[in-house]
């Protein structure tokens, strides 16, 4: 009984998956097409690995003489008739068959690197900046709320989660004409401070509760033994509030890797766009048209959070299962 | 103890920083929408002057229509430039079209100095110093011509539409753009199902509209054409076709610049006027008709007006006209998978048997200048003044530089796109049908440039309601009435428009409009 | 009484440096934005030119606005449909993974759910625009591959379809952490409560509405009042996909202000719209909070 149960539920469950990933599947087939095949038809396999399969057939079966490429493009400016479509179809080597056709099928990912190249690196620097950021103030001043009495504790508390309901949408005009006045536009300032000014509320919200729990006897203890209080933070609170960490660090780089209208409003310089803004910028930009590129550069902006993913995932199920998220 | 889990990340990480490792030098294969030549990187720190510019459509590093190899025409010209200025190193980046964009860098100073924009968008803000004008350069020799060369009197001279670039002087007299290439639109038709049909490129709107009617009848989507294009190209012809036989009557400012090169374009502040008298609403019978025009022709295009790939339907055969302009050529006769000849014709003159107000006179230039660089308030970055800016001097030379034929021939032919704009640098083959387009005259007005973001921007999603039928006739045209009254209610109050000198033009030509008919009551 | 007060202050001033950070922070970015939205909103202020005071006058423009009664209605029904798709489906996904038997397929399945949230929001979105909703898309392929060609639609450009084309972004809507805080919820409701109910003689769909929903409320709640705050401010899908849409079909109040600051450069009426919405969302927390009973409630009610 068991036991049908549970397969109509993985019935259900694997409908659902397979579902979310349809767009998916389709992304990373096309990445692999050119240009041209993918303009003449949306489903098909890429054909470069089609002929790749089929050259290596007749290698095997001794039939070198029936491999045959159309004749590439010529190269440097060309001025007369043109027509690629004219070209003939002739002979090639095995050798020089499958680099052309390495060639295409990995065009778009390499075309998609060089712009996003850049990106990526602003990119994880503005994360890992940001997180760091996020982690070390949020900490910092979810243990002093939690552990320490002075005056004006509690009104301060509340006054940082108060900041937490201001919407972006009403200061973003307002936050730009002020990044306009501090100077701070097309740079890296503009990008990280005002993500760790937001993103710290939540943090500090996160760690105060995390913190709130942890029992007396443990810093009772360590007082006795003459600890400062930075070694009791050092010591004794981090290594106990890996969970929170993770969950902390991995929602703030995930927000800051989403984020995309703030660093497209406040940089012009190429040199400091993120992935995000500059997959779209790639979406406006000449460039949309050719869409093996930008296919490829959608699945190579997830690689990075597929790494960050399978490494810290572990940590963050465990942090959000121990209850943090509760109203 | 080691884990698996860790090799894998130790491998990860190892991959991941060679991946992210900036290319060497030599090197050129970073694209950041705009490359920095490496092989100057070392000696560009020492260099004074950095200069920055967005070439719109001759990126270095990008493939224009994704056929062909990378562009590298600007680049070779930027090094011949340096090895002339060691003190200037130039930078090529890329800019996104959106306007917001813009606008946020201009503001805060940091556009790059030069700058591909559509010179009618600076128009609307010239008056906030975001831009530098022109005309003492033009007026000017251009110091890299020889003697007896075009530009060794003045720079105007060098280039070849000259109507078209002296026209894009702005309502205040002063011209803020070079146009460096030219651009113009054209019906792209597949010659193979035409000759199936046995139809061939049509004399007049209404053998336009039968054709049409033709192919859809044998399962084609008749005409390929995108929102932004109709709402473009689209209203101004056909406003063009009715207004034009009126035009004597309701140009009420003659600039002296601009007017022998643009023949009676009507500016906002005509525009303003004669909404007062009526023009441009319900009441005036040729801005119904234009609608009227408009919506039934639409029967004829694509369902899917903004998210359809044009370029697919046409490729795969699926459309048999495809209503584009000439950089469409760069991909036709690139792409190694097309099975059928095309050729180009221009859209036909509406005759007086379709329109009691067209007068069939032939359809009006809608392309024209293609790049046109601007230049910004960064260049005068240094010293904040023109006068003494060395910077602006650099970039002026710059720019003076680009348009020696040589150099001009290497940027705008290596692109299957544009005409270059420069006397004695012939246009590829394949796109001689435009250069004969370009002869036509200029057009009555650009609604899309005339007034600011906001009416464009409703203008536009009514049209595409309206086109899709999502409202009616009267409810549409009561919606440009109410866009236009607040448009002129804007521009009015912010450039200041005086209405009492454009009364008086206005009554000198009542003689001029007592035999015209069309025009809404109380006009005349 | 002030001179202990003072002593006090002192004393702990080790804390306040340490907060320091955090309020320098809160203070420039969070606090000075806030305070100007407020006051731009009263001023008639174009980026680059003059600024003048105008009172309420953008306020009472903003009624008259022409996308003002189209904006809020698709607010409306993007809130109402993405609190339904948000919060009850990943709600019904959890549920079914929590009653398998197996630990580690419990364990997989949740990671499997989460795996979508690696690519981009920006990329999700263009993907959908591009590849699912396109004219030779994956909808309209394989409604043409069925012999449907008449249904196919240009669904993001046909003003009737738009909005709900925008609302299906995400289909089937089962990925990301909400999965994981139900299940957080239903892995925190104590055995005794259920095997109390199946003493009672509860079973399945019975004791799924009685024992489950109530106890999970708590994370219910959270996750309305961040769905509804995500959506009442969100704007990103339209602007990257429609920019609004056909006509005003798809057009948020979030979109139009952006366009009004950025495109048209009317600074004051722009930060006047948000400041409307700011005051739609602070009520919505408020009832949100006021009327929705937390599990906490419940089980003490219980």
């Amino acid at each position: 009984m068991r036991k049908r149960h549970d397969i109509v539920i993985h019935a259900v469950l694997v409908g659902i998956v397979l579902l979310t990933m349809v767009p998916f599947v389709f992304v990373i087939n096309n990445s692999l097409r050119t240009n041209a095949e993918i303009y003449h038809s949306f489903f098909g396999l890429p054909g470069s690995v089609e002929s790749m399969v089929r050259f290596t057939w007749y290698r095997l079966a001794g039939q070198e003489d029936r491999i045959a490429l159309r004749r590439a493009e010529p190269d440097g400016p060309a001025k007369g008739e043109t027509r690629a479509a004219d070209l003939p179809v002739e002979p090639v080597g095995y050798a020089e068959a499958m680099g052309r056709l390495w060639d295409d099928l990995t065009r778009g990912y390499r075309y998609a690197w060089k712009v996003l190249r850049s990106y990526m690196v602003n990119t994880l620097l503005v994360c890992v900046a940001t997180a760091l950021g996020v982690v070390a103030i949020g900490s910092i001043s979810g243990y002093v709320f939690s552990r320490y009495r002075f005056p004006g504790s509690r009104a301060l508390f509340v006054a940082v989660l108060s900041l937490m309901m201001i919407p972006g949408v009403l200061t973003l005009v307002p936050s730009f004409l002020l990044v306009k006045q501090l100077g701070l536009l097309n740079s890296y300032g503009v990008l990280i401070l005002p993500y760790v000014a937001g993103g710290q509320v939540f943090a500090i919200f996160l760690f105060k509760g995390f913190f709130d729990g942890l029992p007396e006897e443990l810093f009772e203890s360590a007082r006795l033994d003459g600890a400062s209080h930075f070694a009791l933070y050092w010591h004794i609170v981090l290594p106990l509030s890996k969970q929170v960490i993770a969950v902390v660090g991995v929602m703030t780089i995930l927000g800051t890797w989403n984020n995309f209208l703030w660093p497209f409003i406040t940089n012009a310089d190429a040199a400091y766009h993120v992935v995000a803004s500059g997959l779209y910028l790639m979406g406006q930009s000449p460039a949309a048209a050719n869409l093996a590129t930008m296919f490829a550069a959608y699945v190579l902006s997830s690689v990075p959070l597929l790494v960050l993913f399978v490494y810290a995932t572990q940590p963050f199920m465990r942090g959000v299962t121990s209850g943090a998220f509760k109203a | 103890m080691v884990k698996v889990k860790h090799i894998v990340l130790v491998t990860i990480l190892a991959v991941g920083a060679w991946a992210l490792w900036p290319p060497q030098a030599g090197d050129d294969s970073s694209i950041r929408l705009g490359a920095r030549r490496p092989h100057s990187e070392a000696g560009a720190a020492r260099r004074k002057h950095h200069i920055r510019m967005a070439p719109g459509l001759y990126l270095p590093g990008t493939m224009p229509g994704n056929v062909g190899k990378p562009l590298t025409g600007l680049l070779d010209v930027a090094e011949k430039f340096e090895a002339l200025y060691p003190d200037t190193y130039i930078e090529f980046v890329g800019t996104p079209a959106v306007r917001e964009w813009l606008v946020t860098q201009l503001s805060a100073g940091l556009a790059p100095d030069i700058l591909n924009v559509n010179v009618e968008d600076v128009w609307q803000d010239v008056h906030k110093g975001w831009y530098v004008a022109l005309d003492e350069y033009l007026d000017r020799p251009s110091p890299f011509v020889k003697a007896g060369e075009p530009g060794s009197k003045q720079w105007w001279d060098v280039f070849k539409y000259e109507a078209i670039t002296r026209g894009k002087a702005a309502p205040d007299g002063k011209s803020y753009c070079i146009s460096y290439d030219m651009v113009e639109t054209g019906i792209f038709y597949n010659k193979d199902i035409f000759e199936k049909l046995g139809l061939g490129p049509p004399k007049d709107w209404v053998e336009f509209l039968d054709i049409q009617a033709r192919l859809r009848d044998a399962g084609y989507v008749p005409l390929l054409v995108p929102l932004w294009g109709v709402s473009d190209w689209g209203v101004d012809l056909v406003f063009d076709q009715l207004y034009y036989p009126i035009l004597e009557g309701i140009d009420l400012v003659k600039d002296p610049v601009r007017e022998p090169y643009l023949q009676g374009y009507l500016d906002w502040d005509e525009i303003c006027f004669l909404y007062g008298k009526g023009f441009f609403t319900r009441r005036d019978p040729r801005w119904v008709e234009l609608w009227r025009i408009l919506k039934d022709w639409r029967r004829f295009w694509n369902k899917d007006l903004s998210t359809a790939d044009m370029m697919r339907l046409f490729v795969t055969q699926k459309g048999a006209m495809f209503w584009s302009a000439s950089w469409t050529v760069q991909q036709l006769a690139r792409d190694p998978d097309i099975p059928f000849r095309w050729g180009v014709f221009y859209p036909p003159p509406i005759p007086a048997s379709f329109s009691p107000y067209a007068d069939g006179h032939d359809m009006c230039v809608i392309g024209g200048s293609a790049m046109q660089f601007v230049v910004t308030n960064t260049a005068i970055s240094d010293t904040g003044d023109a006068a003494t800016s060395d910077r602006l001097k650099r970039v002026m030379a710059f720019l003076q530089f680009l348009t020696l034929p040589e150099n001009a021939d290497r940027v705008v032919n290596e692109v299957l796109s544009m005409l270059p704009n420069v006397k004695g640098v012939e246009p590829h083959p394949e796109l001689r049908p435009f250069d004969e387009f370009l002869k036509r005259p200029y057009t009555t007005t650009k609604w899309s440039y005339t007034f600011d973001m906001r009416f464009n921007e409703v203008l536009i999603r009514m049209m595409d309601l309206y086109l899709n039928g999502g409202i009616g006739d009267e409810e549409y045209l009561a919606w440009t009435e109410r866009n236009l009254a607040f448009a002129v209610q804007t521009t009015a109050r912010r450039k200041k428009v005086d209405f009492d000198a454009l009364q008086r033009t206005w009554d000198a030509l009542a003689p001029a409009r007592r035999t015209m008919k069309g025009l809404p009551d109380g006009a005349k | 009484m002030a001179r202990s007060r003072l002593q006090a202050v002192a004393r702990n001033l080790g804390c306040y440096v340490l907060l320091s950070p955090t309020f320098i922070l809160l203070a420039v970015f969070c606090f000075v934005p806030f305070v100007w939205a407020f006051t731009t909103s009263f001023y008639d202020y174009e980026i680059g030119g003059e600024s003048a005071f105008v009172g309420l006058a953008n306020y009472g423009e903003y009624l008259q606005d022409p996308t003002f009664w189209a904006s809020f209605w698709n607010l409306l029904f993007l809130t109402v449909f993405s609190v339904v798709v948000g919060v009850v489906l990943p709600f019904g996904v959890a549920k079914l993974i929590f009653s398998l038997s197996s630990e580690r397929a419990r364990y997989v399945y949740r990671i499997i759910f989460l795996v979508p949230i690696v690519v981009p929001g920006v990329a999700v979105l263009m993907i959908w625009g591009g590849l699912v909703y396109g004219d030779n898309g994956l909808v309209n392929e394989v409604l043409r591959l069925a012999g449907l060609e008449g249904m196919t639609y240009g669904w993001l450009s046909d003003p009737n379809t738009v909005l709900w084309a925008v609302a299906f972004i995400g289909f089937p809507f089962a990925s990301g952490i909400n999965i994981l805080i139900y299940y957080a919820g239903l892995a925190g409701i104590p055995e005794s409560v259920h095997e109390a109910a199946e003493l009672d003689g509860a079973s399945g769909l019975r004791k799924f509405f009685a024992i489950d929903v109530p106890l999970v409320l708590s994370q219910v709640k959270l996750l309305v009042i961040l769905t509804v705050i995500g959506v009442v401010q969100g704007f990103q899908g339209m602007f990257i996909l429609t920019r609004g849409g056909p006509g005003f079909r798809s057009m948020v109040p979030g979109l139009w202000m952006y366009f009004n600051a950025f495109s048209f450069q009317r600074m004051g009426y722009a930060c006047a719209i948000g400041v409307v919405l700011f005051l739609i969302i602070l009520v919505l927390t408020v009832l949100n909070l006021r009327y929705f009973k937390s599990s906490e409630d419940v089980q003490a009610a219980a």
